[in-house]
């Protein structure tokens, strides 16, 4: 399953929390696709994922936002 | 008649009711306008004072006031909860079914921290937020701790930003007061890549912190509390051993806004971040604590939503065209024992900037708990405007 979290417009800790609020439900498996304006998110993110042991699969440069594509790994183990 | 009727009468609602009093008096003495708030409470409590409480022992009482006592003369004040708002029909239900009408609507009821949110945390933590009585719970307990680990465990969304990080340099403070800070192990959890949201705050209190032996855990999640093994287990893969928890709960928006299903399932309102408007509703406001704006909640934005919506009720209701956007300002101030504060201060725009720690800025935060209740009553504001500017950009 896909979820996409939509943290364009919010300043840290937004977009981490956004993403923690939909990881809680996500299944192992799953991806998230984070949507972010703040520049600050991409280390932010791949900080949380580094610990928590899920997968930073993609960040992109979008046409005035970053996309951020994490798939759910630690869950289920 | 016109009606604006305010749902709350906390901080943001008290701010509001007295600013809108001000500015349409001349309606009110004539009857072409009331001002109606509705507000269950029996007091006002001043939140920050819960601070105070929870770790130095201060007297609950001082900290709060009857709710009619805060209202300029010719605001109405009905004091029960309201338990319906209808934002397509425009009304507000109330005392068990009375309904009444409104021309303008503010939704101002706040949050509230939820520890049942996370299984196990109710049972196992204490915490400052909910209420003075439980703040005062923890200056109890912490008066007779003797050794061992306290833990200060984030959870978010919560109110006040800056309330884990004092709480976490008072709870030093009064172990070095009462001569156990040897016994004692410090440890702050917090769900935020640093130790403050804000990178330029972190580098001011991370320091501070390492130099009086407070451990951090970063990007802590709690997943769940063991009670009887004494664990928090954080969504990360950590656990944390505690002798005492002081949770800084999850925070949900109110029961009223989630029954009237106007805030989805967690209660915050949907709201425009400038216009304060409630999202496809042009005669509804949302502030404070309340709505869904990525902005901390906090009493400094429920007062400066307040005066920016207050503005715009008053410009809607004269027909003037202007159209106040609030700019997102905070200016929250953030104590770090030993008589020093710093102040959080950033807009929409402007990130918080690095700053020293003073005991000029630690004065100014005891100055303001006094100074509080005046506040509430606008006759600041001309100070506020002239030192700060106004907190609306006007299109």
């Amino acid at each position: 399953m896909r979820h996409v979290v939509d943290a364009r417009g919010s300043f840290c800790p937004g977009p981490i929390t956004e993403l923690v609020k939909v990881y809680r439900k996500a299944q192992a498996g799953d991806q998230i696709e984070l949507l972010v304006t703040d520049p600050a998110a991409k280390s932010d993110v791949a900080a949380w994922a580094s610990k928590s042991k899920n997968e930073l699969v993609e960040v992109k440069e979008e046409q005035g936002y970053i996309r951020i594509l994490i798939r759910v790994t630690s869950k289920g183990r | 008649m016109i009606r604006i009727a305010i749902i709350g009468a906390g901080t943001g609602g008290t701010i509001l009711a007295n600013a809108l009093s001000r500015g349409l008096s001349d309606e009110l003495r004539t009857g072409r306008a009331e001002i109606v708030v509705f507000e269950g409470s029996e007091s006002h409590v001043y939140q920050p004072g819960n601070i105070d409480i929870a770790f130095r022992g201060s007297d609950p009482r001082v900290y709060r006031r009857p709710p009619a006592k805060l209202l300029r003369r010719g605001v109405k004040l009905v004091e029960k909860p309201a338990s319906l708002i209808d934002l397509n029909n425009r009304t507000v239900t109330y005392n068990g079914g009375e309904k009444m009408s409104y021309t303008y609507l503010v939704v101002a009821t706040g949050s509230v921290a939820a520890p049942e949110i996370i299984p196990g945390l109710a049972e196992a933590s204490l915490n400052f937020h909910r209420s003075q009585e439980d703040a005062r719970k923890i200056w109890e307990e912490l008066s007779t701790f003797k050794r061992g680990r306290i833990v200060v465990l984030t959870n978010l969304p919560h109110k006040c930003p800056p309330s884990p990080v004092e709480a976490v340099f008072l709870i030093d403070e009064m172990a070095r007061k009462r001569g156990i800070r040897r016994e004692v192990e410090i440890v702050y959890a917090t769900p935020y890549t640093r130790a403050y949201p804000a990178h330029a705050i972190a580098d001011v209190v991370e320091p501070e912190m390492e130099k009086r032996g407070i451990t951090t855990y970063t990007l802590f999640n709690t997943d769940y509390v063991d009670p009887r093994a004494k664990k928090v287990y954080s969504l990360e893969g950590e656990e944390l051993a505690y002798d005492l928890l002081i949770a800084i709960p999850p925070h949900r928006g109110a029961e009223l806004v989630i029954n009237s299903g106007i805030g989805g399932e967690e209660g915050w309102i949907p709201t425009d971040k400038h216009t304060l408007k409630i999202k496809n509703h042009d005669d509804a406001y949302a502030i404070g604590d309340a709505t869904d704006i990525p902005i901390s909640k906090s009493g400094v934005v429920a007062h400066l939503e307040a005066i920016t919506a207050a503005e715009s009720i008053t410009s809607q209701i004269y027909g003037t065209g202007k159209v106040y956007l609030f700019n997102g300002r905070i200016n929250c101030p953030l104590e770090m024992g030993g008589h020093r504060a710093v102040f959080v201060s950033g807009t929409y725009t402007r990130e918080p900037e690095r700053q020293r720690p003073s005991i000029t800025k630690y004065l100014m935060k005891r100055v303001f708990n006094r100074l509080y209740w005046t506040m509430l009553s606008g006759k600041l504001e001309p100070i506020f405007n002239t030192y700060l500017g106004p907190p609306y950009d006007i299109r």
